[in-house]
Protein backbone atom coordinates (compact mmCIF):
# COMPACT_ATOMS: atom_id res chain seq x y z
CA UNK A 1 0.00 0.00 0.00
CA UNK A 2 1.19 3.66 -0.98
CA UNK A 3 1.73 6.23 1.38
CA UNK A 4 -1.69 8.42 2.22
CA UNK A 5 -2.35 11.02 -0.42
CA UNK A 6 -1.64 14.13 1.97
CA UNK A 7 1.91 13.04 3.27
CA UNK A 8 3.14 12.97 -0.74
CA UNK A 9 2.24 16.55 -1.16
CA UNK A 10 3.88 17.44 1.79
CA UNK A 11 7.06 15.17 1.47
CA UNK A 12 7.87 15.54 -2.37
CA UNK A 13 8.93 18.62 -4.28
CA UNK A 14 7.49 19.65 -6.84
CA UNK A 15 5.00 19.56 -8.74
CA UNK A 16 7.17 20.40 -11.98
CA UNK A 17 6.06 20.80 -15.58
CA UNK A 18 6.99 18.29 -17.17
CA UNK A 19 8.37 19.33 -20.26
CA UNK A 20 10.98 21.61 -18.17
CA UNK A 21 11.50 17.49 -16.17
CA UNK A 22 12.25 16.30 -19.53
CA UNK A 23 15.06 18.90 -20.56
CA UNK A 24 16.38 18.87 -17.23
CA UNK A 25 16.49 14.60 -16.99
CA UNK A 26 17.53 14.80 -21.19
CA UNK A 27 20.68 17.09 -19.66
CA UNK A 28 21.09 14.93 -16.53
CA UNK A 29 21.82 11.82 -18.86
CA UNK A 30 23.90 13.49 -21.95
CA UNK A 31 26.45 14.14 -18.99
CA UNK A 32 26.84 10.33 -18.21
CA UNK A 33 29.88 8.89 -19.33
CA UNK A 34 30.22 7.92 -22.89
CA UNK A 35 31.28 4.01 -23.23
CA UNK A 36 31.25 1.82 -26.11
CA UNK A 37 28.81 -1.12 -26.26
CA UNK A 38 28.87 -4.60 -27.41
CA UNK A 39 25.79 -6.39 -28.92
CA UNK A 40 23.66 -7.72 -31.87
CA UNK A 41 22.42 -5.43 -34.04
CA UNK A 42 18.67 -6.22 -34.12
CA UNK A 43 15.25 -4.53 -35.11
CA UNK A 44 17.29 -2.02 -37.74
CA UNK A 45 15.21 0.55 -39.41
CA UNK A 46 16.31 3.72 -41.15
CA UNK A 47 14.36 6.68 -41.78
CA UNK A 48 16.35 9.96 -43.98
CA UNK A 49 17.41 11.46 -40.95
CA UNK A 50 18.00 8.24 -38.37
CA UNK A 51 18.93 4.74 -37.87
CA UNK A 52 17.13 2.81 -35.48
CA UNK A 53 18.13 -0.49 -34.42
CA UNK A 54 18.80 -2.26 -30.88
CA UNK A 55 21.82 -3.79 -29.11
CA UNK A 56 21.04 -7.09 -27.34
CA UNK A 57 22.70 -9.61 -26.17
CA UNK A 58 21.35 -12.27 -23.86
CA UNK A 59 21.04 -10.29 -20.36
CA UNK A 60 19.55 -7.20 -22.09
CA UNK A 61 19.08 -4.37 -24.78
CA UNK A 62 19.42 -0.54 -25.13
CA UNK A 63 17.70 1.34 -28.03
CA UNK A 64 19.83 3.25 -30.29
CA UNK A 65 20.05 6.05 -32.96
CA UNK A 66 22.48 7.20 -34.83
CA UNK A 67 21.91 10.46 -37.27
CA UNK A 68 21.91 9.24 -41.17
CA UNK A 69 24.76 11.58 -42.27
CA UNK A 70 26.66 10.40 -39.77
CA UNK A 71 26.07 6.43 -40.53
CA UNK A 72 27.26 7.49 -44.05
CA UNK A 73 30.41 8.99 -42.84
CA UNK A 74 31.44 6.00 -41.46
CA UNK A 75 31.69 4.33 -44.60
CA UNK A 76 30.44 0.87 -43.38
CA UNK A 77 30.20 -1.56 -46.25
CA UNK A 78 27.23 -2.36 -47.91
CA UNK A 79 24.82 -4.66 -45.61
CA UNK A 80 27.38 -4.76 -43.07
CA UNK A 81 24.92 -2.89 -40.71
CA UNK A 82 21.90 -5.76 -40.84
CA UNK A 83 20.19 -7.75 -38.09
CA UNK A 84 22.21 -10.34 -36.37
CA UNK A 85 25.21 -8.90 -36.88
CA UNK A 86 27.97 -7.75 -33.72
CA UNK A 87 28.81 -4.05 -33.51
CA UNK A 88 30.00 -1.96 -30.87
CA UNK A 89 28.78 1.24 -30.77
CA UNK A 90 30.29 4.08 -29.27
CA UNK A 91 27.83 7.04 -27.49
CA UNK A 92 25.76 8.09 -24.42
CA UNK A 93 22.52 8.27 -23.47
CA UNK A 94 20.28 10.73 -24.60
CA UNK A 95 16.60 11.19 -24.46
CA UNK A 96 14.05 12.66 -26.96
CA UNK A 97 12.04 14.86 -25.16
CA UNK A 98 9.17 14.54 -28.02
CA UNK A 99 7.26 16.71 -30.13
CA UNK A 100 4.06 17.97 -31.36
CA UNK A 101 4.58 14.66 -33.79
CA UNK A 102 6.48 12.09 -32.01
CA UNK A 103 6.65 10.48 -28.59
CA UNK A 104 9.44 11.50 -26.42
CA UNK A 105 12.14 8.10 -25.81
CA UNK A 106 15.16 7.11 -24.52
CA UNK A 107 17.68 6.10 -26.59
CA UNK A 108 21.65 5.19 -27.01
CA UNK A 109 22.78 8.25 -29.37
CA UNK A 110 25.34 6.77 -31.21
CA UNK A 111 28.39 8.37 -32.50
CA UNK A 112 30.78 5.56 -33.51
CA UNK A 113 29.91 2.26 -35.39
CA UNK A 114 32.06 -0.31 -36.12
CA UNK A 115 31.63 -4.16 -36.53
CA UNK A 116 32.67 -5.96 -33.48
CA UNK A 117 36.27 -7.17 -34.13
CA UNK A 118 37.94 -10.70 -33.44
CA UNK A 119 39.15 -8.71 -30.31
CA UNK A 120 35.98 -8.03 -29.29
CA UNK A 121 34.17 -11.09 -28.96
CA UNK A 122 37.20 -12.90 -27.73
CA UNK A 123 36.87 -10.60 -25.01
CA UNK A 124 33.16 -11.31 -24.71
CA UNK A 125 34.00 -15.00 -25.25
CA UNK A 126 36.24 -15.26 -21.95
CA UNK A 127 34.10 -13.30 -19.86
CA UNK A 128 30.90 -15.90 -20.81
CA UNK A 129 33.30 -18.82 -20.91
CA UNK A 130 35.29 -17.83 -17.81
CA UNK A 131 31.29 -17.72 -15.93
CA UNK A 132 29.90 -21.01 -17.42
CA UNK A 133 32.99 -22.63 -16.56
CA UNK A 134 32.83 -21.45 -12.71
CA UNK A 135 29.64 -22.78 -12.91
CA UNK A 136 30.61 -26.16 -13.54
CA UNK A 137 28.84 -26.40 -16.64
CA UNK A 138 31.74 -27.32 -18.98
CA UNK A 139 31.68 -30.75 -16.79
CA UNK A 140 28.49 -31.92 -17.45
CA UNK A 141 28.48 -33.18 -20.74
CA UNK A 142 31.41 -35.20 -20.50
CA UNK A 143 29.87 -37.18 -17.54
CA UNK A 144 27.59 -38.67 -20.04
CA UNK A 145 27.88 -42.07 -21.40
CA UNK A 146 28.54 -42.13 -24.71
CA UNK A 147 27.09 -45.13 -26.87
CA UNK A 148 30.13 -47.55 -28.76
CA UNK A 149 27.26 -48.06 -30.92
CA UNK A 150 24.34 -45.50 -31.48
CA UNK A 151 21.51 -46.65 -33.70
CA UNK A 152 19.95 -43.29 -34.15
CA UNK A 153 22.41 -39.99 -34.58
CA UNK A 154 20.56 -36.31 -34.42
CA UNK A 155 22.02 -33.60 -36.42
CA UNK A 156 21.78 -30.24 -35.88
CA UNK A 157 23.31 -28.08 -39.41
CA UNK A 158 22.35 -26.16 -42.37
CA UNK A 159 20.08 -28.13 -44.54
CA UNK A 160 22.15 -27.20 -47.43
CA UNK A 161 25.51 -27.36 -45.98
CA UNK A 162 28.91 -28.92 -46.38
CA UNK A 163 28.92 -29.97 -43.08
CA UNK A 164 25.76 -32.41 -43.97
CA UNK A 165 27.52 -34.15 -46.42
CA UNK A 166 31.12 -34.82 -44.74
CA UNK A 167 29.17 -36.11 -41.41
CA UNK A 168 27.17 -38.49 -44.03
CA UNK A 169 30.45 -39.51 -45.87
CA UNK A 170 32.14 -39.75 -42.28
CA UNK A 171 29.43 -42.04 -40.75
CA UNK A 172 29.40 -43.93 -44.43
CA UNK A 173 33.21 -44.70 -44.07
CA UNK A 174 32.86 -45.92 -40.71
CA UNK A 175 30.54 -48.35 -42.08
CA UNK A 176 27.72 -47.36 -40.16
CA UNK A 177 24.07 -47.28 -41.35
CA UNK A 178 21.73 -46.60 -38.87
CA UNK A 179 19.07 -43.57 -38.68
CA UNK A 180 19.69 -39.91 -38.74
CA UNK A 181 16.93 -37.55 -37.45
CA UNK A 182 18.04 -33.97 -39.52
CA UNK A 183 17.29 -30.81 -37.28
CA UNK A 184 17.75 -28.56 -39.57
CA UNK A 185 18.53 -25.04 -38.45
CA UNK A 186 19.90 -21.56 -39.47
CA UNK A 187 23.79 -21.60 -38.20
CA UNK A 188 24.52 -17.89 -38.95
CA UNK A 189 21.96 -15.30 -38.02
CA UNK A 190 20.15 -13.91 -35.12
CA UNK A 191 18.00 -16.21 -35.29
CA UNK A 192 20.36 -18.96 -35.32
CA UNK A 193 21.13 -19.91 -31.49
CA UNK A 194 17.25 -19.86 -30.38
CA UNK A 195 16.80 -22.48 -33.34
CA UNK A 196 19.49 -24.32 -32.79
CA UNK A 197 18.95 -24.76 -29.16
CA UNK A 198 15.01 -25.56 -30.00
CA UNK A 199 16.24 -28.50 -32.15
CA UNK A 200 18.88 -29.90 -29.70
CA UNK A 201 16.01 -30.34 -27.19
CA UNK A 202 13.71 -31.32 -30.01
CA UNK A 203 16.05 -34.12 -30.79
CA UNK A 204 17.05 -34.85 -27.08
CA UNK A 205 13.25 -35.70 -26.56
CA UNK A 206 13.23 -38.24 -28.90
CA UNK A 207 13.64 -41.52 -26.86
CA UNK A 208 15.85 -43.23 -30.20
CA UNK A 209 18.28 -40.59 -30.30
CA UNK A 210 21.17 -41.88 -28.44
CA UNK A 211 23.76 -39.15 -29.38
CA UNK A 212 23.44 -35.32 -31.11
CA UNK A 213 25.73 -33.79 -33.49
CA UNK A 214 25.74 -29.83 -33.69
CA UNK A 215 28.10 -28.65 -36.79
CA UNK A 216 28.61 -25.93 -39.66
CA UNK A 217 31.61 -25.03 -41.12
CA UNK A 218 34.30 -22.70 -40.52
CA UNK A 219 33.62 -19.25 -40.79
CA UNK A 220 35.02 -15.92 -38.98
CA UNK A 221 34.20 -15.74 -35.04
CA UNK A 222 31.36 -13.23 -35.73
CA UNK A 223 30.03 -16.06 -38.13
CA UNK A 224 30.09 -18.67 -35.28
CA UNK A 225 28.72 -16.44 -32.73
CA UNK A 226 25.63 -18.26 -32.60
CA UNK A 227 27.26 -21.11 -31.04
CA UNK A 228 28.92 -19.13 -28.27
CA UNK A 229 24.90 -17.69 -27.27
CA UNK A 230 24.81 -17.98 -23.49
CA UNK A 231 21.24 -19.91 -23.51
CA UNK A 232 22.51 -22.39 -26.32
CA UNK A 233 25.75 -23.19 -24.41
CA UNK A 234 23.38 -23.51 -21.42
CA UNK A 235 21.29 -25.98 -22.83
CA UNK A 236 23.96 -28.03 -24.06
CA UNK A 237 25.23 -28.61 -21.25
CA UNK A 238 22.12 -29.58 -18.89
CA UNK A 239 20.94 -32.40 -21.42
CA UNK A 240 20.72 -35.66 -20.68
CA UNK A 241 21.86 -36.53 -24.46
CA UNK A 242 25.35 -36.31 -25.43
CA UNK A 243 26.50 -33.64 -28.00
CA UNK A 244 29.42 -33.57 -29.89
CA UNK A 245 30.02 -29.95 -31.42
CA UNK A 246 31.64 -29.52 -34.74
CA UNK A 247 31.87 -26.26 -35.43
CA UNK A 248 34.06 -23.93 -37.83
CA UNK A 249 37.99 -25.87 -37.86
CA UNK A 250 40.25 -26.59 -35.99
CA UNK A 251 41.40 -23.07 -35.02
CA UNK A 252 37.95 -21.78 -34.04
CA UNK A 253 37.18 -22.41 -30.72
CA UNK A 254 33.30 -21.56 -29.86
CA UNK A 255 31.47 -21.92 -26.64
CA UNK A 256 29.37 -24.83 -27.37
CA UNK A 257 32.87 -26.91 -27.68
CA UNK A 258 33.56 -26.19 -24.34
CA UNK A 259 30.07 -27.67 -22.90
CA UNK A 260 29.40 -30.24 -25.50
CA UNK A 261 30.80 -34.15 -24.73
CA UNK A 262 33.50 -34.19 -27.54
CA UNK A 263 34.54 -30.70 -29.52
CA UNK A 264 35.76 -31.89 -33.10
CA UNK A 265 37.28 -30.14 -35.82
CA UNK A 266 35.24 -31.14 -38.51
CA UNK A 267 32.17 -32.86 -39.36
CA UNK A 268 34.12 -36.00 -40.34
CA UNK A 269 35.76 -36.41 -37.41
CA UNK A 270 32.89 -35.65 -35.63
CA UNK A 271 31.14 -39.07 -37.19
CA UNK A 272 34.43 -40.86 -35.53
CA UNK A 273 32.67 -39.60 -32.17
CA UNK A 274 29.53 -40.68 -32.72
CA UNK A 275 29.89 -43.76 -33.78
CA UNK A 276 33.44 -44.57 -32.17
CA UNK A 277 32.98 -48.10 -33.49
CA UNK A 278 34.34 -48.89 -36.65
CA UNK A 279 31.25 -51.19 -37.75
CA UNK A 280 33.39 -52.78 -40.78
CA UNK A 281 36.01 -53.87 -38.34
CA UNK A 282 33.81 -54.29 -35.69
CA UNK A 283 31.95 -57.17 -37.83
CA UNK A 284 35.24 -58.70 -38.97
CA UNK A 285 36.36 -59.00 -35.28
CA UNK A 286 33.20 -60.73 -34.83
CA UNK A 287 34.19 -62.95 -37.11
CA UNK A 288 37.29 -63.78 -36.10
CA UNK A 289 35.54 -64.17 -32.75
CA UNK A 290 33.34 -66.60 -33.69
CA UNK A 291 35.92 -68.79 -35.43
CA UNK A 292 37.75 -68.57 -32.38
CA UNK A 293 34.41 -70.60 -30.37
CA UNK A 294 34.20 -72.50 -33.36
CA UNK A 295 37.61 -73.75 -32.95
CA UNK A 296 38.06 -73.77 -29.31
CA UNK A 297 34.78 -75.57 -28.68
CA UNK A 298 35.31 -78.15 -31.24
CA UNK A 299 39.21 -78.38 -29.51
CA UNK A 300 37.86 -78.56 -26.14
CA UNK A 301 36.45 -81.84 -26.88
CA UNK A 302 38.98 -83.48 -29.70
CA UNK A 303 42.25 -82.41 -27.95
CA UNK A 304 40.89 -84.69 -25.22
CA UNK A 305 39.95 -87.42 -27.07
CA UNK A 306 43.16 -89.11 -27.12
CA UNK A 307 43.04 -88.89 -23.38
CA UNK A 308 39.42 -90.00 -22.81
CA UNK A 309 40.01 -92.54 -25.49
CA UNK A 310 42.83 -94.33 -22.96
CA UNK A 311 40.83 -93.79 -19.95
CA UNK A 312 38.03 -95.31 -21.88
CA UNK A 313 40.43 -98.21 -22.90
CA UNK A 314 41.78 -98.44 -19.29
CA UNK A 315 38.34 -100.42 -17.97
CA UNK A 316 38.42 -102.74 -20.76
CA UNK A 317 42.08 -103.89 -20.39
CA UNK A 318 41.50 -104.38 -16.27
CA UNK A 319 38.58 -105.79 -17.56
CA UNK A 320 40.15 -108.61 -19.76
CA UNK A 321 43.16 -109.12 -17.42
CA UNK A 322 40.66 -109.92 -14.84
CA UNK A 323 38.40 -111.83 -17.36
CA UNK A 324 41.42 -114.27 -18.17
CA UNK A 325 42.43 -114.72 -14.33
CA UNK A 326 38.70 -115.92 -13.83
CA UNK A 327 38.47 -118.08 -16.84
CA UNK A 328 42.26 -119.94 -15.60
CA UNK A 329 40.17 -119.89 -12.27
CA UNK A 330 36.94 -121.58 -13.60
CA UNK A 331 39.24 -123.67 -15.26
CA UNK A 332 41.01 -124.70 -12.15
CA UNK A 333 37.89 -124.97 -10.13
CA UNK A 334 36.12 -126.85 -12.88
CA UNK A 335 39.16 -129.52 -13.08
CA UNK A 336 38.82 -129.88 -8.89
CA UNK A 337 35.28 -130.24 -8.78
CA UNK A 338 35.60 -133.02 -11.69
CA UNK A 339 38.51 -134.53 -9.41
CA UNK A 340 35.69 -133.83 -6.67
CA UNK A 341 33.25 -135.50 -8.39
CA UNK A 342 35.27 -138.37 -9.56
CA UNK A 343 36.12 -139.31 -5.69
CA UNK A 344 32.86 -138.84 -4.49
CA UNK A 345 31.62 -140.97 -7.43
CA UNK A 346 34.14 -143.57 -6.16
CA UNK A 347 33.52 -143.55 -2.54
CA UNK A 348 29.66 -143.15 -3.81
CA UNK A 349 30.45 -146.25 -5.72
CA UNK A 350 32.43 -148.11 -3.05
CA UNK A 351 28.90 -147.63 -0.70
CA UNK A 352 26.84 -148.56 -3.19
CA UNK A 353 28.44 -152.03 -3.80
CA UNK A 354 28.77 -152.69 -0.39
CA UNK A 355 25.49 -151.70 0.19
CA UNK A 356 24.12 -153.53 -2.75
CA UNK A 357 26.42 -156.94 -1.49
CA UNK A 358 24.72 -156.16 1.45
CA UNK A 359 21.07 -155.93 0.06
CA UNK A 360 22.06 -159.00 -2.60
CA UNK A 361 23.03 -160.98 0.91
CA UNK A 362 20.21 -160.13 2.18
CA UNK A 363 18.27 -160.99 -0.78
CA UNK A 364 19.50 -163.97 -1.64
CA UNK A 365 20.22 -165.53 2.20
CA UNK A 366 17.91 -168.53 2.07
CA UNK A 367 19.81 -170.24 -0.91
CA UNK A 368 23.17 -169.57 0.24
CA UNK A 369 23.57 -172.65 2.42
CA UNK A 370 22.62 -174.53 -0.52
CA UNK A 371 25.15 -172.55 -3.05
CA UNK A 372 28.23 -173.11 -0.08
CA UNK A 373 27.65 -177.08 -0.40
CA UNK A 374 27.85 -177.06 -4.06
CA UNK A 375 30.65 -174.66 -4.73
CA UNK A 376 32.24 -177.54 -2.06
CA UNK A 377 31.58 -180.18 -4.23
CA UNK A 378 32.94 -178.21 -7.08
CA UNK A 379 36.11 -177.73 -5.01
CA UNK A 380 36.54 -181.20 -4.10
CA UNK A 381 35.88 -182.61 -7.90
CA UNK A 382 38.48 -179.62 -8.84
CA UNK A 383 41.09 -180.81 -6.46
CA UNK A 384 40.74 -184.43 -7.48
CA UNK A 385 42.68 -183.02 -11.01
CA UNK A 386 45.00 -181.37 -9.60
CA UNK A 387 48.57 -182.42 -11.04
CA UNK A 388 49.79 -182.57 -6.73
CA UNK A 389 47.43 -185.48 -6.68
CA UNK A 390 48.79 -187.55 -9.77
CA UNK A 391 52.32 -186.83 -8.02
CA UNK A 392 50.97 -188.44 -5.12
CA UNK A 393 50.14 -191.53 -6.76
CA UNK A 394 53.80 -192.37 -8.05
CA UNK A 395 54.33 -189.65 -10.91
CA UNK A 396 56.33 -187.54 -11.75
CA UNK A 397 56.13 -183.88 -14.06
CA UNK A 398 59.21 -182.88 -15.70
CA UNK A 399 60.09 -179.57 -16.41
CA UNK A 400 62.89 -178.08 -18.40
CA UNK A 401 65.12 -175.04 -16.71
CA UNK A 402 62.76 -172.57 -17.42
CA UNK A 403 60.02 -174.26 -16.08
CA UNK A 404 57.84 -175.21 -18.89
CA UNK A 405 56.44 -179.00 -18.58
CA UNK A 406 58.37 -181.46 -21.15
CA UNK A 407 55.62 -183.67 -22.36
CA UNK A 408 57.52 -185.46 -24.88
CA UNK A 409 61.02 -187.56 -24.57
CA UNK A 410 62.23 -185.38 -27.34
CA UNK A 411 61.37 -182.40 -25.40
CA UNK A 412 63.78 -183.51 -23.03
CA UNK A 413 66.45 -184.69 -24.79
CA UNK A 414 66.25 -181.23 -26.58
CA UNK A 415 66.40 -179.44 -23.05
CA UNK A 416 69.35 -181.33 -21.61
CA UNK A 417 68.71 -180.49 -17.59
CA UNK A 418 65.71 -181.17 -16.68
CA UNK A 419 63.37 -181.02 -12.78
CA UNK A 420 61.84 -183.97 -12.22
CA UNK A 421 58.71 -182.86 -9.27
CA UNK A 422 57.97 -185.63 -7.21
CA UNK A 423 54.70 -185.10 -4.78
CA UNK A 424 57.57 -184.53 -1.59
CA UNK A 425 59.84 -182.45 -4.06
CA UNK A 426 62.10 -182.28 -6.74
CA UNK A 427 65.34 -183.04 -8.35
CA UNK A 428 67.39 -182.34 -11.32
CA UNK A 429 68.15 -184.69 -14.03
CA UNK A 430 70.18 -184.72 -17.04
CA UNK A 431 69.34 -186.74 -20.31
CA UNK A 432 71.13 -189.43 -21.34
CA UNK A 433 71.81 -190.23 -24.88
CA UNK A 434 69.30 -193.17 -26.27
CA UNK A 435 71.82 -195.80 -25.67
CA UNK A 436 72.75 -195.68 -22.14
CA UNK A 437 68.70 -194.91 -21.56
CA UNK A 438 68.32 -198.12 -19.58
CA UNK A 439 70.09 -197.37 -16.47
CA UNK A 440 72.74 -195.14 -16.54
CA UNK A 441 70.86 -191.62 -16.25
CA UNK A 442 72.46 -189.59 -13.88
CA UNK A 443 70.81 -188.25 -11.14
CA UNK A 444 71.99 -185.53 -8.89
CA UNK A 445 69.14 -185.15 -5.91
CA UNK A 446 68.48 -182.14 -5.05
CA UNK A 447 65.45 -181.03 -2.02
CA UNK A 448 62.63 -179.44 -2.37
CA UNK B 1 16.77 -73.51 -21.95
CA UNK B 2 16.23 -73.09 -25.83
CA UNK B 3 17.72 -71.22 -28.18
CA UNK B 4 15.77 -68.12 -27.87
CA UNK B 5 14.99 -68.23 -23.74
CA UNK B 6 18.45 -68.11 -24.02
CA UNK B 7 19.03 -65.56 -26.87
CA UNK B 8 16.27 -63.13 -24.47
CA UNK B 9 18.77 -63.93 -21.34
CA UNK B 10 21.44 -62.74 -23.07
CA UNK B 11 19.63 -59.58 -24.34
CA UNK B 12 18.17 -59.04 -20.84
CA UNK B 13 21.93 -59.36 -19.18
CA UNK B 14 23.56 -57.18 -22.12
CA UNK B 15 21.55 -54.51 -22.79
CA UNK B 16 25.06 -52.58 -24.66
CA UNK B 17 26.88 -53.46 -27.91
CA UNK B 18 30.03 -52.77 -25.47
CA UNK B 19 29.04 -54.56 -22.37
CA UNK B 20 28.65 -57.93 -24.55
CA UNK B 21 31.77 -57.05 -26.48
CA UNK B 22 33.62 -56.44 -22.90
CA UNK B 23 32.43 -59.82 -21.93
CA UNK B 24 33.21 -61.66 -25.09
CA UNK B 25 36.56 -60.60 -24.87
CA UNK B 26 37.05 -62.12 -21.28
CA UNK B 27 35.49 -64.86 -22.79
CA UNK B 28 38.31 -65.23 -25.46
CA UNK B 29 40.92 -64.33 -22.85
CA UNK B 30 39.89 -67.05 -20.93
CA UNK B 31 39.61 -69.64 -23.16
CA UNK B 32 42.83 -68.53 -24.92
CA UNK B 33 44.69 -68.88 -21.02
CA UNK B 34 43.85 -72.53 -21.60
CA UNK B 35 43.05 -72.62 -18.16
CA UNK B 36 39.16 -73.32 -18.50
CA UNK B 37 38.28 -77.26 -17.89
CA UNK B 38 36.25 -78.77 -20.33
CA UNK B 39 33.04 -78.17 -19.07
CA UNK B 40 33.81 -74.58 -18.35
CA UNK B 41 35.26 -73.78 -22.01
CA UNK B 42 32.15 -75.31 -23.37
CA UNK B 43 29.95 -73.40 -21.31
CA UNK B 44 32.47 -70.14 -22.49
CA UNK B 45 31.45 -71.09 -26.19
CA UNK B 46 27.98 -71.57 -25.43
CA UNK B 47 28.20 -68.20 -23.92
CA UNK B 48 30.39 -66.79 -26.08
CA UNK B 49 28.11 -67.92 -29.11
CA UNK B 50 25.21 -66.07 -27.96
CA UNK B 51 26.75 -62.83 -27.18
CA UNK B 52 28.20 -63.11 -31.14
CA UNK B 53 24.73 -63.61 -32.04
CA UNK B 54 23.63 -60.55 -29.90
CA UNK B 55 26.41 -58.38 -31.49
CA UNK B 56 25.80 -59.44 -34.86
CA UNK B 57 22.13 -58.51 -34.78
CA UNK B 58 23.43 -55.04 -32.79
CA UNK B 59 25.62 -54.38 -36.00
CA UNK B 60 23.24 -55.48 -38.63
CA UNK B 61 21.06 -52.60 -37.53
CA UNK B 62 23.21 -49.99 -38.58
CA UNK B 63 24.52 -52.22 -41.11
CA UNK B 64 21.58 -52.50 -43.73
CA UNK B 65 21.19 -48.64 -45.17
CA UNK B 66 20.78 -45.28 -43.80
CA UNK B 67 17.47 -43.96 -43.20
CA UNK B 68 17.32 -40.22 -43.05
CA UNK B 69 14.52 -38.17 -40.87
CA UNK B 70 13.57 -35.13 -40.83
CA UNK B 71 13.00 -33.20 -37.51
CA UNK B 72 10.20 -31.06 -38.78
CA UNK B 73 8.46 -33.90 -40.50
CA UNK B 74 8.28 -36.04 -37.25
CA UNK B 75 6.73 -33.00 -34.69
CA UNK B 76 4.17 -32.26 -37.99
CA UNK B 77 3.66 -36.35 -37.63
CA UNK B 78 2.74 -35.92 -34.45
CA UNK B 79 0.82 -32.91 -34.46
CA UNK B 80 -1.33 -34.31 -36.64
CA UNK B 81 -1.60 -37.58 -34.99
CA UNK B 82 -2.58 -35.25 -31.83
CA UNK B 83 -5.08 -33.57 -34.06
CA UNK B 84 -6.59 -37.06 -35.42
CA UNK B 85 -6.90 -38.25 -31.94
Amino acid sequence: MGEPLAAQRVTLPGPFPVGRYAKTLREELRKRARVQLIGEVTGLRRTAKQAYFELRDSEGAVPCTIWADELDRLGLPDGALRDGAEFVAAGGPDYFIGSQASSPAFSFRVTQLRPAGEGDLLARLQALRKQLRAEGLFELQGRLARPLLPKAIGVVTAESGAARRDLVAGLERRGWRGTLVWGFAPVQDRHAAPAIAAAIQDLAARPEVDVIVVTRGGGSLADLWAFCDETLCRTVAMLRVPVISAVGHERDSTLIDDVAAVACSTPTHAADAAVPLDVDAARDSLGRCAATLRRVGAGAVAARTPHLVSLARGPGRALQRERVGLNQKTREIRAASERGIAERLGLQRRVATVVLERALARAVGPDLERRRESLRRAAVALRAHEPERTLERGYALVEGDDGEPLTSAAEARAAGDVKLHFSDGQVGAKVKPPAADAGASEQDSQGS
Amino acid sequence: MSASEREQSTRAEFDSYEAAVERLEQIIDRLDSGQAGLRETLELCREGRDLVTYCAAELDEVGESLKELRLDELAAKLDQGRLTD
